[in-house]
């Protein structure tokens, strides 16, 4: 049962027992519920875990240096392969297994990559490996679009990240290449409706912004990241008006994201980049920790209690837990150096209370609000 | 119905496009190796007694590090695109005389350009010929053979530059030629 029916169950008890809803109301309602079944049940999962497999054994048998076999033999059964994937996912759609075709296609998907590593190796090439997952992509990309495939888009999203990951590693600046794939892939969630998907393309927007601050400018530019994860939390701000469901969505989504961004940005300037400093540097460095912490719990405050307001869980979660790592954190670097142990929980103590005051404030403010609505 | 054969012409669209993908990279691998140049360079064993135990090998050549100066204008950005002249001595080595960062027009018989990526911002540079997947069963018998001998790659190159690895040559006899499929 999803998490939504699980809740309305509970709540139709509630008002049923309270009077407001009639036993026939409730027998609608539920019929209503069972009706809006998602199709993804415990099948398709299952479905879905079966084609990963499935590529992971192909791209292991590949591994195996397979080589009882000629090169053309070879040859043909990774088409063979490939086309079994296809067809098996024609015979699927067409008796309406729409999920397995899916898992089909995705197989299909899989084949198609350990073709691509199969001929690398068979051919003993070995120019520039990101290339290859390269071509991956745009074949996971056209299965998306023609295929209306979802699945493929997944796949899509989670080869792109290796890729620009695998080019990052070779390379020495940022990897312009991903933002182009990256926007058509962001096009093709967005045209499928798919919201996983638009989750999965933030996701790996996300992981190619946070290392950025490494490669630009004086390849400590964090600040630039920070910079760009407040923007789109602001940004998130201001796509609350007009407050169309659509729009607050979406607000929702681009705040936790910014939000998990920015905080990555001033965590790799405080604890990540340039943790080593000795002798004079390191007095200034520990004056510049004490600035930047204070500003990023204040703004993470500020963050939660948007989040508080705007009833946005997602985005308090990554409050909470970047309050925590960030506290952690300045807990393990200024030991026995800046604060003394007690001093600094009375100072995470203190702050720590004042959000619980700030939430309670809130939540008085929006009490009455409720009442005179009711 | 419609949509039955809508969704059937769709997949069928994706398996020929992603069997032309693989279908192409077999084909520009056999048109390489059946008509590019060959050319003969020594490798340069990391480990002779350990070279082919593994199932893929590295090989590393004369030619895989290059001179600094050989190369016009600033210093190469790690995986830059560098183009190295061959040119063929006496005795029949073939040693970099210069590295451009455009493919160079050379008619000169005597050389030939090698396509390859800057390693690090040093004087490195990978031609795409340094990986080595040893046919099962061979790895034995060509390191028995390797063994204080001298070892070689027969290598085709096209007019791009872009190399490939056509078979092994060991004191001077071709002992493996790689099937074309």
């Amino acid at each position: 049962m999803s998490r939504y029916r699980t809740r309305v169950e509970r709540d139709l008890a509630q008002w049923q027992s309270a009077g407001w809803v009639s036993e026939a109301g409730v027998t609608a309602i539920r019929a209503d519920l069972a009706a809006r079944r998602s199709a993804v049940g415990a099948a398709g999962i299952f479905a879905i875990l079966g084609a990963v497999l499935f590529g992971f054994a192909v791209i292991s048998f590949v591994a195996a240096n397979w080589n009882a076999m000629g090169k053309l033999a070879r040859l043909l059964l990774l088409l063979a392969a490939l086309w079994g994937c296809y067809g098996g996912a024609a015979y699927l759609f067409a008796r309406r297994l729409d999920v397995f075709a899916h898992a089909a296609v995705l197989g299909g998907i899989a084949v198609f990559g350990a073709g691509i590593a199969l001929i690398a190796q068979m051919y003993h090439m070995d120019a520039h490996p990101p290339d290859g997952v390269l071509v991956w992509v745009l074949g996971a990309l056209l299965a998306a679009v023609l295929v209306r495939s979802n699945a493929a888009l997944g796949a899509a999203f989670v080869l792109l990240a290796v890729w620009t990951y695998w080019e990052r590693g070779l390379g020495s600046g940022p990897h312009w290449a991903f933002l182009a794939l990256w926007a058509v892939a962001a096009c093709v969630a967005t045209w499928l409706r798919w919201r996983p998907g638009l989750h999965l393309a933030a996701l790996s927007l996300v992981l190619w912004v946070v290392p950025l601050g490494f490669l630009v400018l004086d390849r400590h530019a964090h600040w630039l990241v920070a910079a760009i994860g407040a923007a789109t939390a602001l940004a998130a701000v201001g796509l609350r008006v007009p407050a169309i469901e659509r729009r607050i969505q979406a607000s929702q989504a681009m705040f936790a994201y910014g939000v998990a961004v920015a905080f990555a940005g001033v965590f790799t300037m405080q604890f990540i980049d340039g943790v080593t400093h000795y002798g004079a540097y390191a007095s200034e460095s520990t004056m510049r920790l004490a600035w930047l912490s204070a500003l990023t719990l204040v703004l993470l405050v500020a963050a939660m209690y948007w989040a508080l307001a705007t009833d946005n869980r997602g985005a308090l979660w990554i409050g909470y837990t970047a309050f925590t790592v960030e506290i952690f954190s300045l807990y393990w670097r200024m030991l026995g150096t800046l604060l003394n142990t007690s001093l600094f929980f009375l100072v995470a103590a203190l702050i720590v209370s004042a959000l619980a005051w700030a939430a309670y404030r809130l939540h008085q403010r929006q009490a009455p609000a409720r009442e005179a609505a009711v | 119905m419609i949509a039955t054969l809508k969704i059937l012409l769709s997949l069928a669209v994706v398996a020929l496009a992603q069997t032309a993908v693989l279908a192409y990279m077999v084909i520009d691998r056999v048109q390489l190796l059946k008509t590019g140049r060959e050319i003969t360079l020594p490798i340069i064993p990391v480990d002779p007694r350990d070279l082919f135990r593994g199932e893929y090998v590295r090989l590393g050549y004369d030619i895989s590090r290059i001179p600094m100066t050989l190369l016009d204008g600033p210093l190469a950005k790690p995986h830059e695109t560098l183009y190295v002249v061959l040119e063929k001595k006496d005795g029949g080595a073939w040693q970099p005389v210069r590295a451009t960062r455009a493919l160079p027009s050379d008619g000169n018989p005597d050389r030939i350009v090698l396509k390859g990526r800057a390693v690090g911002s040093g004087s490195g540079v990978r031609y795409g010929i340094e990986s080595y997947f040893v046919p099962q069963g061979l790895g034995p018998k060509l390191e028995a053979m390797a063994r204080d001998r001298k070892l070689a790659a027969l290598v085709a190159v096209d007019k791009g530059g872009k190399a490939a690895i056509k078979g092994l040559i060991i004191d001077g006899q071709l002992q493996y030629e790689e099937p074309l499929f």
